[in-house]
C-alpha cells in the first residue's frame, strides 16, 4: 500500500514539475537576400508571430542574392534546408527548377480566408508550372521617377507622354538643371552591364507604356515585330544609343552603377521602384527630391505601373518544421506583418494598411491607386522561355554595343531568329 | 623493390615531416579537384544529393555543343596570348631598364613602385582603373581630350575593352615578373657580357645574344606561371566589366562562374574541367619546350 502510496506521490510529482515547465521553444529559419533591413522586418514579424504562437522564434538569415542561390539549392537537395525561403518569384523559380522540391502552396492559400487582396496578376507570377511556388507578400512595383527640382528648373511638369520625356531628357542633359556649371548631368539612368540587365528596363518600356508581351503573347507566338511593339522596343534601343541621354558608361552599368549615378544626382529620369523610396528620401541621396508616376503613354496607349515581379515566401518539401512553416507563411499575409512589410520594406500586397506614417513617395506606392500592369510571365506556361528570353537579351545587347544605322530591320532579323529558336525549343 | 624501402627507410625522417603537407595538399588541393570532376558529370539538379543521377559525358557534349562556350574559350585563348606576351615583354623590358645603369638613381623607388600593385588587393585596383576608364569623368580621357587626341573607348567599347583589362592587369601582376627577371639578371655570368664587348659586340647584340639567353630559367617560369593566371582571369572581369560589353569579355572562368550562380552545377564544373585540362596542357608544353630548349 505503502508503495503504491508513493508510486502515486512521485507520478504527481513528475506531472507537477512537467507541467511548471515551458513547453519546448521552437524556432523558424528563413533564408533570404533583404540584408539588414529584411533581418529587422522578419525579426519584427517574429516578435508579432510569437503572440499567438509563444515560443516560437523565426530566426532570419540573409545571403548575397547569388550565394543564396547556392545555399539554398545545396541545402534542399542534401535535405538540410532552412523552414521557409523568401526571395523573388523568378529567383523561387530557379530554386523550384533546379531542385523540383518547394512545397505547393495552392492548398494553402484556399484555406486563407482574407485574401481578397490578391489579384489575378499577382496569383499568376506565383505559379510556375502548375505549383503555387510562393505566397505572393510584396508586390514589385517600378514607375518612373523624375527630379522635382530638375523639372521645375527646366519648367516642365511630369512627363505624361514619351515625346514628354525625350524632351525633358534632353534639357536635363543640356541646361545643367543641378547648377554647378557643368554639363556633368544626364537624362536618364539605365543598365545594361549584363544582357539580363536589361529586363526590367524592357519591362518599363513594354508593360509601362500599355503592351501586354515583352517577346511572346501566350499562344508563343514572337511580338517584336508587331508596330505597336517595335515602335516602342526602337524607342528603348535608341535611348541607349542615339539619344545620348544615358551615362557614356551605361553598357557597363548594372545594378550598383545606376544607382550610382541616381543617387550621385547626375540623372534626372530614372526607373523607382518601392524598395527605391526609403532610400532615395534619405538626405544622402536625393532627399526626397523626386517625383513617381506611370512610365509615359505611346500612342495614347493607357500607360502604366509596372508590377515588376513578387516577392513571395516559399517552403521547401522537406522542410523540417513545415507545419509551422506553413502557419508563419499564412501569418505574413495578416494585417500585423503586411503593416511591417509596408512601414520596413516599403512593399506589400495589402491594401487596407495604415499609411500615415510614410513619405508622400511610399505613400504614393502603398496607396496604389495608378493602374497596374503586370509582366506577362511567359515562363508559367512556356517552360523553355527562359532560354529563348537569354539570347533576346543577348541579341539587344549586340545591337547596343554596335548600333545599326537602322534599328527597323534589325528588328525583323531578330523576330525572325527568335521564331526559328522558339520553334527549335519547342521541338518543331 | 628491396632498394626503394631501404631508400625510403633512410630518408624516413623527411618523408615524416614532409607527411602532413602531403596530406594537406591531396585533401585541400586534389580531393576538391576530383570531386568537380565527379559533380561535372552528374545532372545539376541532384549534383549536391548524396545519390546524384549520373550522365556520364553529357554535360561536356552540351558544353562543347554551346556556342556561347566556344567563343568564350577563342576569346579566353586570345586574351591569353595577348595578355602573356604583352606582360612578359614588358616586364623584361622594365627589369633590364632596371637592371641598367639608366635608373641607378631611384631604383629602390621605382622596384617599389613596381612591385606595390601586386601587393595591392586585385579588387581595390580595378575599381580605380575603372573609374580612370570613365568616360564621363575618368582620368584617361580627360588627359587624351586635353592634348587632343580622340576619346579611348575603355572598358565600355567591344573593340577596346580587351586592351584596356590587360593594361590593368599589367599594372597589377607585371611587378611579380620584374622581380623574377631582376632575380635571374643578377645571378647572370658578367664575365660573358665583358668579353662580348671586348669582341666588338653592341649593346643590342650583347642583350639578344649573351643576357637574355641567360634568362631562360626566368622566362620559363614567367611564362608558365602567367598562361596559368591569364587563362583563369575572374576578377578584373567581375570588378570591370561583367563579361561585356556585350559578352566581349566572357572568359570561360567567368562563364563557368555565371552557371554556378544560375544553379548549372554540371556545366559549371564541366567547363571548370575543360579549363583546368587547357591549363595543364598548355603549361606543360610551355614547361617541357622551355626545358627542350635550354642547352646550358
Amino acid at each position: 500500500m505503502a508503495r503504491i502510496r508513493d508510486a502515486l506521490i512521485g507520478a504527481l510529482a513528475i506531472g507537477a514539475l512537467s507541467a511548471g515547465t515551458p513547453a519546448a521553444a521552437q524556432q523558424l529559419t528563413v533564408w533570404h537576400d533583404l540584408g539588414d533591413t529584411g533581418i529587422a522586418w522578419f525579426q519584427r514579424m517574429s516578435d508579432e508571430f510569437a503572440k499567438t504562437k509563444p515560443g516560437v522564434t523565426v530566426r532570419s538569415l540573409s545571403f548575397p542574392t547569388d550565394q543564396w542561390f547556392g545555399r539554398v539549392i545545396g541545402a534542399i537537395n542534401t535535405g538540410s534546408p532552412p523552414d521557409l525561403i523568401f526571395n523573388n518569384y523568378e529567383r523561387v523559380i530557379r530554386i523550384q527548377a533546379q531542385t523540383g522540391k518547394v512545397m505547393d502552396l495552392k492548398p494553402v492559400l484556399d484555406r486563407i480566408a482574407d485574401k481578397g487582396f490578391l489579384g489575378e496578376d499577382d496569383l499568376r507570377v506565383a505559379t510556375y508550372d502548375g505549383k503555387m511556388i510562393i505566397l505572393p507578400v510584396q508586390r514589385v512595383q517600378m514607375a518612373m521617377g523624375v527630379r522635382q527640382s530638375w523639372l521645375d528648373k527646366t519648367g516642365e511638369t511630369f512627363p505624361q507622354t514619351w515625346e514628354d520625356v525625350r524632351r525633358i531628357a534632353a534639357k536635363f542633359r543640356d541646361s545643367d538643371p543641378d547648377g554647378n556649371g557643368r554639363a556633368d548631368t544626364f537624362g536618364m539612368a539605365l543598365q545594361a552591364a549584363k544582357p539580363r540587365d536589361l529586363i526590367h528596363m524592357l519591362d518599363l518600356f513594354t508593360f509601362g507604356s500599355g503592351l501586354r508581351n515583352t517577346l511572346i503573347d501566350p499562344q508563343g507566338n514572337i511580338t517584336i515585330d508587331r508596330p505597336e511593339h517595335a515602335e516602342v522596343l526602337e524607342e528603348f534601343l535608341k535611348t541607349y544609343t542615339s539619344y545620348r541621354f544615358l551615362p557614356p558608361d551605361t553598357i557597363n552599368h548594372s545594378f550598383n552603377e545606376m544607382y550610382q549615378v541616381i543617387d550621385g544626382g547626375r540623372a534626372g529620369i530614372f526607373r523607382v521602384g518601392d524598395w527605391n523610396v526609403r532610400r532615395w528620401d534619405d538626405p544622402k541621396t536625393l532627399n526626397g527630391d523626386f517625383v513617381s508616376g506611370p512610365w509615359p503613354s505611346f500612342r495614347g496607349r493607357p500607360n502604366s505601373v509596372v508590377i515588376g515581379g513578387m516577392r513571395g515566401v516559399g517552403i521547401p518539401d522537406n522542410s523540417p518544421n513545415k507545419a509551422l512553416a506553413v502557419e508563419f507563411a499564412t501569418f505574413m499575409l495578416g494585417k500585423a506583418a503586411q503593416q511591417a512589410s509596408l512601414e520596413v520594406m516599403g512593399a506589400a500586397v495589402r491594401k487596407d494598411l495604415e499609411v500615415g506614417t510614410l513619405s508622400p513617395r511610399s505613400q504614393w506606392f502603398a496607396k496604389a491607386e495608378h493602374r497596374l500592369v503586370a509582366y506577362d510571365f511567359p515562363e508559367s506556361v512556356h517552360t523553355w522561355y527562359p532560354e529563348l528570353e537569354a539570347a533576346f537579351h543577348r541579341k539587344l545587347l549586340e545591337g547596343i554595343t554596335s548600333p545599326p544605322a537602322d534599328w527597323k530591320p534589325f528588328i525583323a532579323q531578330t523576330a525572325a531568329e527568335m521564331r526559328a529558336m522558339a520553334q527549335r525549343l519547342r521541338g518543331g | 623493390m628491396t632498394h626503394a624501402l631501404t631508400d625510403a627507410w633512410r630518408h624516413r625522417v623527411f618523408y615524416l615531416f614532409a607527411l602532413p603537407f602531403a596530406a594537406l595538399t591531396i585533401v585541400f588541393g586534389l580531393w576538391p579537384i576530383v570531386l568537380s570532376v565527379q559533380v561535372s558529370m552528374t545532372q545539376s539538379a541532384t549534383a549536391l544529393r548524396p545519390d546524384p543521377v549520373w550522365v556520364g559525358f553529357a554535360n561536356y557534349a552540351r558544353v562543347l555543343a554551346d556556342p556561347l562556350f566556344v567563343a568564350s574559350l577563342g576569346r579566353t585563348l586570345l586574351y591569353t596570348v595577348l595578355a602573356v606576351a604583352a606582360n612578359l615583354a614588358f616586364a623584361l623590358a622594365f627589369a633590364t631598364l632596371l637592371d641598367s645603369t639608366v635608373l641607378r638613381r631611384f631604383n629602390m623607388v621605382f622596384r617599389l613602385a613596381v612591385f606595390l600593385p601586386v601587393v595591392t588587393p586585385d579588387v581595390a585596383g580595378f575599381v580605380v582603373w575603372r573609374w580612370l576608364y570613365d568616360r564621363s569623368f575618368g582620368a584617361v580621357n580627360a588627359a587624351l581630350a586635353a592634348v587632343g587626341v580622340p576619346p579611348f573607348g575603355g572598358i565600355a567599347s567591344p573593340d577596346t575593352v580587351m586592351w584596356a583589362i590587360l593594361v590593368a592587369e599589367m599594372w597589377n601582376h607585371s611587378g611579380f615578373y620584374i622581380v623574377i627577371f631582376l632575380a635571374n639578371l643578377a645571378i647572370r655570368d658578367k664575365a660573358l657580357e665583358e668579353a662580348a664587348a671586348i669582341d666588338g659586340a653592341s649593346a643590342w647584340q650583347r642583350w639578344r645574344h649573351v643576357i637574355l639567353p641567360q634568362l631562360r630559367p626566368a622566362l620559363v617560369i614567367n611564362g608558365v606561371y602567367a598562361l596559368i593566371q591569364f587563362l583563369k582571369t575572374f576578377t578584373v572581369v567581375v570588378v570591370m566589366t561583367k563579361g561585356g560589353p556585350s559578352g566581349s569579355t566572357n572568359f570561360v572562368s567567368y562563364y563557368a562562374y555565371q552557371m554556378f550562380d544560375q544553379g548549372r552545377y554540371g556545366e559549371a564544373t564541366a567547363m571548370a574541367t575543360i579549363l583546368f585540362a587547357v591549363v595543364i596542357v598548355i603549361s606543360v608544353t610551355a614547361y617541357r619546350l622551355g626545358e627542350r630548349g635550354d642547352h646550358r
